[in-house]
């Protein structure tokens, strides 16, 4: 959530420092995804971000926690890059260098911004299929089977690779990192960093000038609301509280409740 | 001379305090309450490598540095003490005695199943007569033709209500009669929890780090195989100062950690408590209590850390060790001192985290060598050096 995080709220920024070497929650559920995979059926997993040099890091978590490699995409001229540019410039990356690939995993949102579109754009990018929100995945040979729960519903869908899948906030509960792994992670430290040029970005390209979106603002919303307390008879009061709010309470419920059949009962 | 720690550090420290903040942290008031040792949380703790930090991996262990096992051991006394101290007794002077002085067979045969955590290390030196002055061992080991038999009573041993393999210091008649100074025939035995004759006594109900089940452990006839021998008759008393210095960088980061969290809930309760309409943040007096703890364990920090780093060069680390014991163990005092002290009434409330840490913290100065015994092993290290 934006709120947990440390937000500044007079400049609207992330104070990065302090979220300092933090995966994102919902990577780290895609990260599990892919870990699972490798367990059940064998994977290469390869492990991509796109930040400052420190993003390191979280790569060296992802191969402690069973990440065959680790990419770093950085440059100064792609930082502040809204999700379109992020998105271009994660195809990019795929395309150029990492083309024979079959699945790409995506969490479904950042903690940071939660507009859930680098991973529905990535896929326009590249021209594959996706599947947001998924719950539960299973890879037989070039289909992949897809469950994610909409509404009251649970969806079961098929997919033909390669193609792209963000993983649900609330699916493939993170493992805990075994300390051994952290020590094998850096006894092979490299992770691979690529920039701005070695993606084929003209020299001109500028993420924060060339995004087409903006942040405009970031604030907390205040609450207009006050409590109210009813006085009176309980059959007064009932009475009151169905008339004035029985439409708020059937929305809440998901049910229609007979606001005035309750005074036969 | 770099002061920053490098990013596997970091990411070992991170990884540490996600777990113990999520599973551990939610039990710890309960575990100290209820005297209990929580099982549960050590069958989660054991696939995470906490039982065989240093261990080489061809035994199963994690095959860490010491900067990674001190900061291990501190973030998860940061949290609970008691558990690592649970940890740090095990890995230190359980473990690294045997991968130090054992044969490749006692090797094969204790270290796996210790470091999975399945076994759970113990040393036994201190006895009624004996603490401070290791020479003052009753416990005898007598040899007879295919075996030792061990017979005394060994007190104060930390999981010592848990424990499944244990270091037992005890003395034999040795084969020059005329020498009568029990140090030099002190010995160290392995001993399953399995040998008959091996007995544990009641829980000790003691001021602080009341998940840790403290107890006696008693030997009646307790006849162990001669392969059970670590290292040579007669080594026990290098053998036992060898693991303490190791054991000493564990309860320097046990008691660093303490100290880590006394200052953290001094700062939020500092920020947070108003008094004459302000924050206690805003005296200065506060401001220089929270300015002494921050200094003092940043000290201790360094101090710990050079500690472990010398080891990790394998140059010796005795006096570092020594020195960093004696200073983390008195900051986590004072600044668990300072930190009831800042909470008022509510610190020497159960209610407060800070009552437990301020009991905690006592026993660092005692345990693994005395503070008094630090200064003797810093002293003999300075006054052996050629001036």
């Amino acid at each position: 959530m934006v709120s947990e995080l440390p937000w500044n709220s007079k400049t609207g920024t992330l104070k990065r420092e302090l979220a300092e070497g933090m995966m994102d929650p919902a990577s780290r559920r895609a990260l599990e995804a892919a870990l699972q995979i490798k367990e059940n059926q064998g994977a290469h997993i390869c492990a991509v971000t796109m930040g400052p040099v420190m993003a390191q890091e979280i790569l060296h978590q992802a191969k402690a926690l069973g990440a065959d490699e680790g990419i770093l995409l950085t440059d100064r001229r792609m930082a502040g890059a809204d999700t379109f540019l992020t998105s271009l410039i994660l195809s990019r990356f795929i395309q150029r260098e990492y083309k024979s690939f079959d699945l790409v995993i995506c969490g479904s949102q950042t903690s940071d911004s939660e507009t859930a579109q680098v991973g529905p754009q990535l896929a326009e990018e590249l021209g594959i299929p996706a599947i947001g929100y998924a719950n539960h995945i299973n890879v037989k040979e070039n289909i992949l089977e897809a469950q994610r729960h909409v509404d009251d519903f649970y969806e079961i869908l098929s997919m033909d690779l390669p193609g792209l899948i963000t993983i649900d906030l609330s699916a493939y509960k993170p493992r805990y990192l075994a300390l051994e792994g952290v020590e094998k992670a850096f006894e092979n430290p490299d992770i691979k960093i690529i920039n701005a040029e070695k993606l084929g970005l003209d020299d001109s390209f500028n993420a924060l000038k060339d995004s087409p979106t903006r942040i405009i603002d970031v604030f907390s919303p205040t609450t207009q609301n006050e409590n109210r307390l009813l006085k009176g008879a309980v059959k007064k009061i009932v009475d009151q509280l169905f008339d004035e709010y029985g439409k708020v309470i059937s929305s809440a419920m998901g049910k229609d409740i007979k606001t005035h059949e309750h005074d036969e009962v | 001379m770099d002061f920053n720690p490098c990013m596997k550090h970091q990411l070992i420290r991170k990884t540490v305090r996600e777990f113990v903040e999520s599973e551990i942290k939610p039990h710890v008031s309960l575990m100290d309450k209820e005297s209990r040792f929580p099982w549960e949380i050590i069958e989660k703790m054991k696939p995470l490598n906490f039982f065989g930090l240093q261990v080489p991996r061809i035994y199963g262990g994690a095959d860490l540095d010491t900067i990674s096992y001190a900061i291990t051991i501190e973030e998860l006394s940061r949290v609970s003490a008691a558990l690592g101290l649970c940890v740090t007794v095990h890995n230190s002077v359980g473990i690294y005695p045997i991968l130090k002085f054992g044969t490749t067979e006692q090797k094969k045969r204790f270290v796996p199943a210790m470091a999975s955590g399945e076994s759970i290390g113990a040393f036994c030196l201190t006895e009624a007569n004996a603490g401070s002055d290791a020479g003052g061992v009753e416990t005898s080991a007598v040899e007879t033709q295919d075996a030792f038999i061990l017979n005394g009573t060994k007190i104060f041993v930390t999981n010592g209500g848990v424990c499944g393999t244990i270091l037992v210091f005890a003395v034999s008649e040795g084969k020059d009669k005329k020498d009568q100074d029990k140090r030099n025939h002190a010995n160290v035995f392995i001993v399953e929890k399995e040998r008959s004759g091996f007995s544990v006594g009641e829980i000790e109900d003691l001021c602080g780090m009341r998940a840790n089940p403290v107890s006696s452990l008693f030997f009646e006839d307790c006849k162990i195989p001669k392969t059970n021998l670590l290292g040579r008759m007669g080594q026990g008393m290098k053998i036992g100062l060898i693991a303490l210095d190791t054991g000493r960088i564990g309860i320097a980061a046990q008691a660093l950690g303490i100290a880590q969290a006394a200052f953290e809930s001094s700062i939020s309760y500092a920020k947070e408590r108003q008094q004459f309409n302000k924050p206690l943040s805003k005296f200065q007096t506060i401001q220089n209590y929270l300015a002494d703890m921050a200094t003092k364990i940043d000290a201790s920090r360094l101090l710990l850390y050079r500690a472990a780093a010398s080891k990790d060069k394998g140059k010796t680390f005795s006096a570092e060790a020594s020195m960093a014991k004696l200073y983390c163990s008195a900051t986590a005092m004072e600044v668990t001192d300072l930190a009831v002290q800042i909470h008022g009434g509510y610190g020497y409330s159960k209610e407060y985290d800070v009552e437990r840490y301020f009991r905690d913290a006592k026993v660092t100065q005692i345990y693994e060598g005395t503070s008094e015994v630090q200064k003797m092993v810093i002293a003999r290290s300075i006054l052996s050096k050629p001036s």
